[in-house]
C-alpha cells in the first residue's frame, strides 16, 4: 500500500490528504504517460474496455475505436498503422516501456499483437521524439500488463467460438499477497478464415471461400512483482507469442505463402521510491523470429535503461535518464548490428494552478551518428474552470525522428548505408471541454500540422530496389472526440464518438515533375469516424459500435479510389450466470453486422458478418 | 516486350489494308481496340493493379483501364505480356493467370486461371495454347521447375500438360508444328513438337535468350550477355542454328522493339550505383550502332509505331503511382508525353 501512497504524494495523483486516503487496490507502479505530455493528446483504454476485443487483435481495436487508420491485408493478415497520415514505420509501439517495433522492418504487425496478452492500451498522439524516441512521429502506442496485490488466488478460463472456424481459449491464473503478485496467462487463438467473398480476379466474379488464410496463434504472458520493502519494488514481465499464418493471396494471385512470427519479450524493472523521487532501473529484450516460407529473419534487441523522476518542488518536476540498446539482426540476406545510446530530460513546471508546461529533450547516438537535439514543448491551460465545467487549451510543438531501419541500410542487394534519418516537426493545438453533472460530457478538438522530410522510399534501381530519402510530406488534420455518460435508474449509458480529417500531401517527390506532389498519399483516408453506444447495468451490458473509413487512393496520382465503408458491431454480455460459487459470464458479439462487402486495400478480401460467442469460468 | 507483333506485323498490316480496302461486306469490321496502340501497364507487386490503356496516336485520345471498362471487373494481376492472335488478345499475368479477350472490344472470352505459377508468355499452335511459366519459387527463390503449360482450346480452360523445360522460359515462337522456347536462364532454345507435346530438340545459344523475331523471313533470337548482345538466327526447315551476330552493348535488358527499316531499339539499364538507363539503337542488317541514343532513368518499356515512325518509351516512375510514356521522333526529339497506368512496360502497336 505504501508504494502507491508515495506516488500519490509525490505526483499529486490523489489530492486527498494522506490520512483520508483509502485505496481499494494497490497497484504496481507504472509511469503515467501523461506526466510530461502537456499540450498533446492521450487516449487510453481500460481493462474493461478491452474486454470486447478479447480474441481480436490490437489492429482491430485501433481501427474501430481510434483515429488511426489500419492498413489490413485481410482477416488476421498484416495490419500496419497509419497515424495522422504517416507511414507504418512512423508509429512507435511500446510494451511495458520497451520499444517493440521490428528493428529490421521498423514497424509492427498489429494483427499479431493479441489483445488477450495486454491489460492496458494508451495512444499518444503526435510527435514524441523527445519523450519516446525513435519512430514516434505520427504517434506512439503503449501496451502494458498490470499486476495487482493482495487479491489471493484467482482463476479464469475463457472459451470463444466464432464464425470461420474461430476457436480461442485463454487460461488465466493469478496469485497475490501484499508483497507478491504473480499472474500467468496462456492463450491459443485459431481461425480457418474460410469466409466467402466475391472474387474479382476471376471471370464471372464468383463467390469463393477464402483459401490459404488460416491463422493460429498461441503464447503466454508471465507477470511477477515483488514489493521488496516499503520503498522498492521488482517487476518482471515475459511475453511469448507465436503466430503461424497462411498468407491470404491478393485477388488474382494464387500464392501459397506461409509465415511464422515468434516473439519473446522480457522486461525487468526495479523501482526505488525515495522521499520525493523514483529511481527506475530497467532491462529487457525483444527477440523476433520471422520465417516467411523458408526465409528466416531474426532480430534481437537488448535494453538497459535507468531514470530518475523527481519532484524538485511543488511546481517543478524533473525526469532524466539514459537508455542503451544493442540490436542484432540476422536476416535472410545480411547480418548487422546497431548500438544506440539515448539520454533524455523532461521538465514540468506549474507556474500557476491552472497552467502546466513541459519541456522534453532527447539526445540519440546510433552507429557513428549523433542526433543532439530532439525537443518538445507543450502547455496545458485550464482557462475556464468551475464546479461543472472545465475548458482547457493544449498547445505543443515537437520534433520527431526515424532512424533508417536495418533493412533500409543493409539489405542485400539494395540497402543504402548513406540514408539520413527521416525527420518531422509538428505543432498542435487542442481544446478540451469537460462538463460534469447529470450528463457527463467531454469534447476535444485538436488541430495538428506536421512536416516530414527525408521520407524513405524504395525505388527500382536496375535489377533491384533501393531506398532513398526522397519524399517530403505535409500533414495536417482535425481530430474531434467526444464522450457522454448518464445514469438512468440502474442503467449507465455511455456514448463515444470521433471524427478525423487528415490531409497528408506530398510536397516533394521523385524528380521535379513528380505528379504526386500536391496530392494525398496513397491509402490515407481523409475522413474517418467512429462511434459506440454502451448501456450497462450491474449484470448486463450491450453495445453498438460503428466505424467509417473514407475513400483512399491506391496510388498517389492514380484514378483508382477505394470506396468508403462503414461497419457495425453489436455485442451483449451477461455476467450474473453462476454455478455454485463459480461465475460464468457469457457474451455474444456480431462483427460486420450488415454483412458489408468491403476492402481496406485493393483486392484484399475481407470477411462479411461474423459471430463470436464467449463463455468464461471464473474462480 | 515480347509481342508476337513483329512476326505478325506484315500479315497484320496486309490484312488491315485488305480490310480497309474491302468494302464488299463479309469481313469483320475492326473493333475499337484493334487500331492505334495498346499500352501495357504491369501494375505493382502486391497490388495486382495491372491494366491496359488504349491510345489513338492520331487524335491523342487515351483510354484508361480498358479491361475493367469492358468487363466491369478489374484485371487483378501483374500484366507480363500481351499476345495478339487473330481476333483474340491474350493477357498474361505473372501472378498466375491468362485472360483471353476479344481484341476488338476487350470483352472476356475465357481464361486460364488455375495451376499456373509465374506465366511469362504465350503462343498459339493450332488449337492449343502454349504458356511459358517459371514454375514455383523454391526456398532460395530459384525456379528449378519451369515448364510450358499446354491448354487445349483457344479460349482457355484447364491445363492439359506441363512440359518441363530449362529454367525461366520467356518468349515463344511458333513455326508450323514446332514451338520455340527462349530458355533465359540456361541459354537454351527448346523446340517443342506441338502435336505430341514433347521436347523435340534442344539447342545451346550464347547469352540469356529473351525474344524471337522475324527479319526478312528469317527467325532470329535476341539474347543478352554481360557486355554484349547476341542475335542468333535459325533455319526453320531443319531446326538448326545458322548465323550469330554479336554486338558490344552492355547492360542490355530484354526490352526490344523493331523499326521496319532494320533498326532495333533496346533498353539498357546500368543498375547500381548510377542507375542510368538508355535506349540503344542497333541493327543486324546495317552498321547502325548507338549505345546511348536516348538517355534517362526509369525506362521500363519500349515500342515502335512504324506507321507514324514514332518511338514510345515507358517510364515506371518507381511504381509509386502513374507511369509516363514519352514519344520520340526518329531524330530522338521528344514529340509528346502521356501519363499512363502503373508500371508501363510495353506496347502493342497495330
Amino acid at each position: 500500500m505504501s508504494v502507491l501512497l508515495l506516488i500519490g504524494m509525490i505526483f499529486g495523483f490523489s489530492p486527498q490528504s494522506q490520512d483520508t486516503l483509502v485505496l481499494a487496490e494497490v497497484e504496481v507502479y507504472a509511469p503515467a504517460l501523461d506526466r510530461f505530455t502537456q499540450g498533446q493528446k492521450i487516449q487510453s483504454y481500460s481493462k474493461t474496455e478491452l474486454q470486447n476485443y478479447q480474441g481480436r487483435s490490437l489492429g482491430d481495436l485501433l481501427q474501430e475505436t481510434s483515429p488511426i487508420f489500419i492498413r489490413q491485408y485481410g482477416a488476421g493478415m498484416l495490419a500496419s498503422p497509419s497515424f495522422r497520415g504517416t507511414s507504418a514505420g512512423h508509429t512507435a509501439i511500446f510494451w511495458n516501456g520497451l520499444p517493440i517495433n521490428s528493428p529490421s522492418l521498423g514497424q509492427s504487425d498489429l494483427s499479431i499483437l493479441p489483445v488477450v496478452g495486454i491489460d492496458q492500451v494508451a495512444i499518444h498522439f503526435g510527435n514524441g521524439g523527445a519523450l519516446f524516441g525513435n519512430e514516434a512521429i505520427g504517434g506512439s502506442i503503449h501496451l502494458d500488463t498490470k499486476a495487482t496485490f493482495g487479491k489471493g488466488f484467482r482463476g479464469n478460463f475463457t472459451q470463444q467460438i466464432g464464425s470461420f472456424g474461430q476457436f480461442n481459449s485463454t487460461l488465466k491464473a493469478s496469485f497475490s499477497t501484499e508483497k507478491f503478485s504473480g499472474e500467468t496467462r496462456i492463450y491459443r487463438e485459431s481461425a480457418q478464415n474460410d469466409f466467402t467473398y466475391k472474387d474479382l480476379g476471376q471471370a464471372g466474379t464468383p463467390e469463393v471461400s477464402a483459401a490459404n488464410s488460416a491463422f493460429l496463434q498461441d503464447g503466454f504472458v508471465q507477470d511477477l512483482a515483488w514489493n521488496l520493502n516499503a520503498s522498492s519494488q521488482l517487476k518482471t514481465s515475459l511475453w511469448y507469442n507465436n503466430t503461424d499464418r497462411e498468407i491470404q493471396p491478393v485477388m488474382g494471385s494464387n500464392t501459397n505463402d506461409k509465415q511464422k512470427d515468434e516473439s519473446i519479450r522480457l522486461a525487468v524493472d526495479y523501482f526505488y521510491f525515495g522521499k520525493k523521487s523514483i529511481f527506475n532501473l530497467k532491462t529487457g529484450l525483444v527477440r523476433d523470429n520471422q520465417v516467411f516460407n523458408q526465409s528466416i529473419n531474426i532480430t534481437s534487441q537488448y535494453f538497459l535503461s535507468g531514470d530518475w523522476d523527481a519532484a524538485l518542488s511543488s511546481k517543478w518536476n524533473l525526469k532524466t535518464g539514459i537508455r542503451l540498446n544493442l540490436t542484432q539482426g540476422n536476416l535472410s540476406t545480411y547480418y548487422a548490428t546497431d548500438q544506440r545510446i539515448e539520454t533524455y530530460q523532461s521538465l514540468r513546471f506549474e507556474p500557476l494552478e491552472k497552467v502546466r508546461v513541459s519541456l522534453n529533450l532527447r539526445q540519440l547516438a546510433y552507429l557513428d551518428q549523433v542526433e543532439p537535439f530532439i525537443p518538445s514543448l507543450g502547455t496545458d491551460w485550464d482557462f475556464w474552470k468551475n464546479s461543472k465545467h472545465q475548458l482547457s487549451l493544449k498547445t505543443s510543438i515537437s520534433k520527431g525522428i526515424k532512424v533508417p531501419t536495418l533493412n533500409d541500410r543493409f539489405w542485400e542487394p539494395g540497402g543504402n548505408p548513406d540514408l539520413l534519418p527521416e525527420r518531422s516537426r509538428s505543432g498542435e493545438m487542442g481544446l478540451n471541454w469537460i462538463k460534469t453533472g447529470e450528463i457527463n460530457v467531454e469534447n476535444s478538438l485538436t488541430y495538428y500540422r506536421m512536416n516530414v522530410v527525408n521520407w524513405i522510399i524504395w525505388l527500382p534501381r536496375g535489377s533491384f530496389w533501393s531506398p532513398e530519402n526522397i519524399r517530403e510530406v505535409r500533414n495536417q488534420g482535425f481530430e474531434y472526440q467526444g464522450h457522454a455518460s448518464k445514469t438512468i435508474a440502474a442503467w449507465n449509458i455511455r456514448a463515444n464518438w470521433s471524427y478525423t480529417w487528415s490531409r497528408a500531401v506530398s510536397t516533394k517527390g521523385i524528380g521535379e515533375n513528380d505528379p504526386s506532389v500536391g496530392r494525398q498519399l496513397p491509402y490515407t483516408p481523409e475522413h474517418q469516424a467512429n462511434g459506440k453506444l454502451t448501456i450497462e447495468s450491474k449484470d448486463f451490458s450491450a453495445f453498438l459500435g460503428t466505424f467509417f473509413v473514407g475513400e483512399r487512393r491506391v496510388t498517389v496520382d492514380g484514378q483508382r479510389q477505394m470506396p468508403a465503408y462503414q461497419l457495425l458491431n453489436l455485442g451483449f454480455s451477461y455476467t450474473k450466470l453462476s454455478w455454485g460459487s463459480v461465475n460464468v459470464p457469457i457474451s455474444f458479439q456480431i462483427n460486420n453486422l450488415l454483412n458489408t462487402d468491403y476492402q481496406v486495400l485493393y483486392l484484399r478480401a475481407m470477411p462479411g458478418r461474423s459471430y463470436q460467442f464467449t463463455i468464461s469460468i471464473q474462480l | 516486350m515480347k509481342f508476337k507483333l513483329n512476326q505478325l506485323s506484315w500479315v497484320l498490316v496486309l490484312s488491315l489494308l485488305l480490310f480497309s480496302c474491302d468494302n464488299s461486306g463479309s469481313e469483320r469490321p475492326l473493333g475499337e481496340y484493334e487500331t492505334g496502340i495498346l499500352i501495357m501497364n504491369e501494375g505493382a507487386f502486391g497490388s495486382n493493379d495491372g491494366e491496359v490503356y488504349h491510345l489513338d496516336p492520331v487524335s491523342g485520345t487515351l483510354k484508361s483501364d480498358i479491361f475493367e471498362a469492358a468487363n466491369t471487373r478489374p484485371f487483378a494481376g501483374l500484366l507480363e505480356d500481351m499476345i495478339l492472335e487473330g481476333d483474340r488478345l491474350f493477357l498474361v499475368a505473372n501472378t498466375g493467370k491468362v485472360e483471353i479477350v476479344n481484341a476488338g472490344d476487350f470483352k472476356s472470352l475465357g481464361a486460364v486461371s488455375s495451376d499456373l505459377d509465374i506465366p511469362r508468355s504465350l503462343a498459339v499452335a493450332g488449337s492449343k495454347l502454349f504458356i511459358s511459366d517459371y514454375g514455383p519459387y523454391d526456398n532460395n527463390y530459384n525456379t528449378p521447375d519451369s515448364y510450358i503449360a499446354v491448354v487445349q482450346g483457344l479460349n482457355g480452360g484447364p491445363i492439359k500438360k506441363k512440359i518441363e523445360v530449362s529454367n525461366k522460359p520467356e518468349d515463344l515462337f511458333v513455326s508450323g508444328k514446332y514451338v520455340f522456347v527462349a530458355g533465359s536462364e540456361e541459354g537454351k532454345v527448346e523446340i517443342i513438337d506441338a502435336e505430341n507435346e514433347t521436347i523435340f530438340k534442344t539447342l545451346e545459344v550464347l547469352g540469356s535468350p529473351k525474344q524471337f523475331f522475324l527479319e526478312a523471313g528469317v527467325l532470329w533470337l535476341y539474347s543478352t550477355g554481360d557486355d554484349e548482345i547476341y542475335f542468333q538466327s535459325f533455319r526453320l526447315d531443319n531446326l538448326t542454328k545458322t548465323n550469330l551476330i554479336t554486338l558490344p552493348l552492355a547492360d542490355a535488358t530484354g526490352r526490344i522493339t523493331f523499326n521496319e527499316d532494320g533498326t532495333i531499339y533496346i533498353l539498357t539499364s546500368s543498375g547500381f550505383p548510377n542507375y542510368e538507363d538508355a535506349v540503344a539503337k542497333v541493327s543486324i542488317v546495317n552498321s547502325t550502332f548507338d549505345a546511348e541514343w536516348i538517355k534517362g532513368s526509369g525506362f521500363y518499356g519500349i515500342g515502335f509505331d512504324n506507321k507514324l515512325e514514332l518511338l514510345y518509351v515507358a517510364n515506371a516512375k518507381g511504381f509509386q503511382g502513374n507511369g509516363t510514356v514519352t514519344v520520340y521522333r526518329e531524330n530522338a526529339q521528344v514529340d509528346s508525353q502521356l501519363t499512363v497506368g502503373r508500371g508501363p512496360s510495353g506496347f502493342l502497336v497495330y
